[in-house]
């Protein structure tokens, strides 16, 4: 303890490092809070809903309630979907500013809505969010090189080395000094993102995960520094080396924005384009076919409808409503299609981290935090679950020419968001 | 030859002699080549496929069977953005920006499939361009390179030995800025050689790559000073090179990441969702067309029969079925354009703060001037959009004032057997419809937009070189 003690003394000596610690420490808290403050918007903008709502679908209710004609309250009604951040999502924001986590739908053609995004701006997206994740995955390794750099170069360059080695117990000195380094980064790094993960109610396993995570990433950048320092070589040498490798080796900027073009050059998705101008194809070409076709195609796939009353000469929704479905269900093999190569990419990218252990502590922590492509695709599934209730709430007054008055309003199904834990 | 001369070619002749500088600098090169490369290719793919999906769209609305024009409101069309030809030298936000808009009646859409929900998570990690190489590694092998330039020579004694010789402080700093300035000029010569590749495409432009190209030499001029500065000022090679990546660190990974992060609390923008219900609501208080005893629809209505002098809307010579049409458009669309306006008014007020954070960081300054140049910034995606909507409210408005013309009252509110066929207008009119030409900016007003960037870049290069001149005066006194 006393050894611990003086190494502690010693260290508290040194300008650079205490000033690294500190600027560590103050990052950190910065990017949690920064992480914290966004996923509060979040959570506002979610739980605005709700007026908003009441009020749009109250005026829609009421005069769709003159006629009760239940093919305009499907027409017109929107409703909101949500997807509420995990409780860790503060820590790792992933792709949450450039994807959309509330969407409105209606019960119409589903395919031409579910793609929409929400308003950001572009140009405050392109350099990345600055959350916890940034400042773990690129910027904690920096900090490992400037402490630990010269941890052994430093005493040999000032004539030391041979003496300490000759003390007793020299032997565990170089042991001890890494593992004061090694603690206080870690701990620069993990009581912020402690107090902060208590704050947000993250659970106890998940923490325990993500403080696994936070010492393995820096054991693996303190253990390269111990590789180059084995080299002998000048402290400056070092440290040139490791920044180096910070670049290129380690691959933080260089090798993960090559492979990103290998990747999506070798792994070409049908272009989402194709999904919607060939639905809109399918959609409009309704107008121009007998309706009987549209509706014998909707039947068939769908015989709990097919007992409904023959379509006369004038308008009605519910051939609307059926060749929308008709042209969803036209490009399903599509959007399978289309989805597949999203989730391809993702997987070749997050396979990337097993080799770099940069991608792999961000795919993971993006992963835990509920906000990469696997959780917006999850996002995805939920809307389109709830889609196909809304559908089969209308249906049922459209198909059986059911009155749809201002009370029917509260009955539609509303959507549940997936619980967090 | 000079004594600046003769430090110059030492100083070249020792990096040349060090295996992992050369080996670096290779590197630098190399990927520099494959940025080019790969974006070259990149923006040429995205371009073709982008023209023939756009080619594809028109050809789909011009073959259209006889409908009736409303129908075709509904069927609306679509626009792929272009991309210009210095796009290949720096993207900018064309990833993060959907890149395909669907134009109908009554609804002003996003931009939708942008690359980045369609990429791996590496894409957020930052995209290799030619632009990225050079405001991000480039330097950082800059000060690999150079960082001992000066530190070096006080640490092994050698600094008082020269001063002792006779050769001036002054010599002495002009011959290291020569020498890491070659270097320089050297990482920089693929990308611009890239750059001179992509100006031989049509549509490029001389005048924004002139500033770009001034730009970016004015960006590595800065740091090869900051380098020689830093070297000048500490007293050990290792805190020159621990300080230099520590700058670099903050300037050109931290800051450009903090400031956008900052001006989004700042500025905040309204989502989607309560636009959409706004602008309903506002759309309700103007008018209900829905409504018989609508006020505003009444009135206008009155207006219309008064124009044309009659009682009903049965002896209107126009549809008036297309007549309001066109009312409801006017009213909805100037709704979007002052939402759509507010938003993008918030966005530029984020932008505008991220600028002046370019007085923090020469690399936010370096990259707002280089997407302004190669109209690749918001301002450029703006101008689509902007098009875009003007092109969707002419079309949309069009097709209401065929409904009005060619489709007569009295068809259009039929609803016996026959009647869907007497609504619909001849499918020759939908090949009459002009097609989405996106007028892209002049040279002049990309570089314009490029200025302010470049301006706080050559304000960055006048103190550093100011400071660094004050370093040189002092240079090896005793401390």
């Amino acid at each position: 303890m006393t050894l611990l003690g003086h190494e502690l003394r010693l260290l508290s000596r040194q300008r650079l490092t205490i000033f690294a610690l500190v600027l560590l420490a103050c990052l950190t808290i910065a990017a949690i809070a920064a992480g914290m403050a966004e996923v509060a918007r979040q959570r506002a903008a979610i739980a605005a809903i709700p007026a908003a709502q009441a009020e749009d679908i109250g005026a829609v209710a009421a005069f769709v309630d003159e006629k009760k004609d239940a093919g305009s309250a499907a027409y017109y009604s929107f409703h909101p979907t949500w997807d509420a951040p995990a409780p860790l999502a503060f820590a790792a924001l992933g792709m949450r500013d450039v994807s959309p986590y509330i969407l409105r739908i209606r019960a119409l053609g589903l395919e031409a809505q579910v793609w929409d995004g929400d308003n950001f701006n572009p140009e405050l997206a392109l350099p990345g969010r600055f959350d916890f994740a940034f400042v773990l995955v690129f910027l904690a390794p920096l900090f490992v090189i400037a402490l630990f750099h010269d941890l052994r170069s430093g005493e040999r360059e000032t004539g030391r080395e041979r003496s300490l080695a000759a003390l007793p117990g020299g032997r565990g000195l170089w042991r001890r000094r890494t593992a004061i380094r090694f603690a206080l980064l870690s701990a620069a790094l993990a009581l912020p993102f402690i107090v902060a993960a208590a704050v947000e109610g993250v659970a106890v396993a998940t923490i325990l995960v993500v403080l696994l995570l936070i010492a393995s990433y820096l054991l693996f950048w303190i253990g390269l520094a111990a590789l180059v320092g084995r080299l002998r070589w000048s402290s400056v040498a070092n440290a040139a080396t490791l920044a180096a490798a910070w670049l290129v080796l380690v691959l933080v900027l260089v090798v993960p924005t090559l492979a990103n073009v290998v990747i999506n050059a070798a792994l070409p998705v049908t272009q989402g384009a194709e999904i919607v101008m060939a639905q809109r194809e399918a959609v409009n070409r309704a107008w121009d076919i007998p309706r009987e076709d549209t509706m014998r195609r909707f039947y068939a796939r769908h015989p709990e409808w097919a007992d409904s009353a023959p379509l006369g000469t004038s308008f009605h929704y519910k051939w609307y409503f059926a060749f929308h479905q008709n042209g969803d269900e036209s490009v399903a093999g599509r959007v399978r299609g289309y989805r597949d190569g999203l989730e391809r990419r993702d997987a070749a990218g997050r396979a990337l981290g097993w080799v770099l252990p940069a991608v792999g502590v961000q795919a993971l922590l993006t992963r835990i935090a509920r906000t990469d492509l696997t959780a917006q695709l999850a996002y995805q599934d939920r809307i389109r679950a709830f889609h196909g209730q809304l559908r089969a709430f209308y249906y049922r007054y459209l198909f059986r020419d059911l009155p749809f008055a201002a009370a029917d309003f509260g009955r539609a199904p509303r959507y549940e968001d997936a619980p967090h834990g | 030859m000079s004594a600046a001369t003769l430090i110059a070619r030492d100083e070249l002749r020792l990096l040349a002699r060090n295996r992992i500088a050369v080996i670096a600098t290779v590197l630098l090169l190399l990927l520099t080549l494959v940025a080019v490369a790969t974006s070259w290719a990149h923006q040429r793919g995205i371009a073709e496929l982008r023209g023939r999906y756009q080619h594809k769209a028109e050809a789909a609305f011009k073959a259209q069977p006889d409908r009736h024009p409303h129908r075709v409101v509904h069927y609306g069309t679509f626009l792929f953005r272009p991309l210009g030809a210095l796009a290949a030298f720096d993207p900018g936000v064309d990833a993060f920006t959907g890149n395909l808009m669907f134009l109908e009646g009554h609804r002003q859409n996003g931009a939708n499939f942008g690359d980045v929900r369609q990429s791996s998570l590496l894409v957020r990690f930052g995209q290799l361009t030619p632009a990225f190489v050079l405001q991000v590694v480039a330097p950082l092998l800059l000060v690999f390179l150079g960082y001992g330039a000066l530190a070096r020579e006080r640490e092994r004694g050698t600094l008082r030995l020269l001063m002792l010789q006779g050769v001036s402080r002054r010599a002495l700093v002009v011959g290291k800025l020569l020498a890491v300035g070659a270097v320089a000029l050297l990482a920089g010569l693929p990308a611009m050689v890239g750059f001179v590749a992509i100006a031989g495409q049509p549509g490029a432009l001389a005048l924004p790559m002139l500033v770009t190209a001034l730009g970016y030499l004015a960006y590595l001029a800065l740091w090869v000073v900051i380098i020689l500065l830093v070297s000048a000022l500490v007293r050990q090679s290792r805190d020159a090179l621990l300080a230099l990546v520590a700058i670099w660190a903050v300037t050109a990974v931290l800051l450009p990441r903090v400031v956008p992060d900052v001006a989004s609390a700042a500025v905040p923008l309204r989502n989607r969702f309560q636009t959409d219900v706004a602008i309903a609501r506002d759309l309700r208080q103007m008018g209900d067309s829905h409504n018989p005893n609508d006020p505003h629809y009444a009135a206008f209505k009155q207006r219309v029969l008064d124009r044309y002098g009659v009682t009903r809307v049965e002896d209107l010579p126009v549809n008036y079925k297309g007549v309001q049409g066109m009312e409801s458009e006017r009213l909805s669309s100037a709704l979007f354009d002052r939402y759509s306006g507010e938003s993008y008014a918030a966005q530029s007020r984020q932008i505008a703060l991220v600028d002046t954070a370019g007085m923090l960081s020469p690399t936010v300054a370096i990259r707002a001037m280089s997407m302004g140049a190669a109209g690749t910034d918001f301002a450029g995606h703006r101008r689509f959009l902007d098009q875009a909507e003007a092109y969707r409210y002419a079309l949309v408005q069009r097709l209401n004032r065929m409904q009005a013309e060619d489709v007569s009252f009295a068809d259009d509110s039929a609803e016996d057997a026959g009647a869907d066929r007497r609504k619909r207008v001849a499918a020759s009119n939908w090949s009459a419809m002009p097609d989405f030409a996106f007028s892209p900016a002049s040279g002049a007003d990309l570089a314009r937009g490029a200025l302010p960037g470049l301006a706080i870049v050559l304000g960055w290069l006048g103190v550093a070189a100011l400071l660094l001149g004050l370093a040189t005066r002092r240079l090896g006194e005793r401390r």
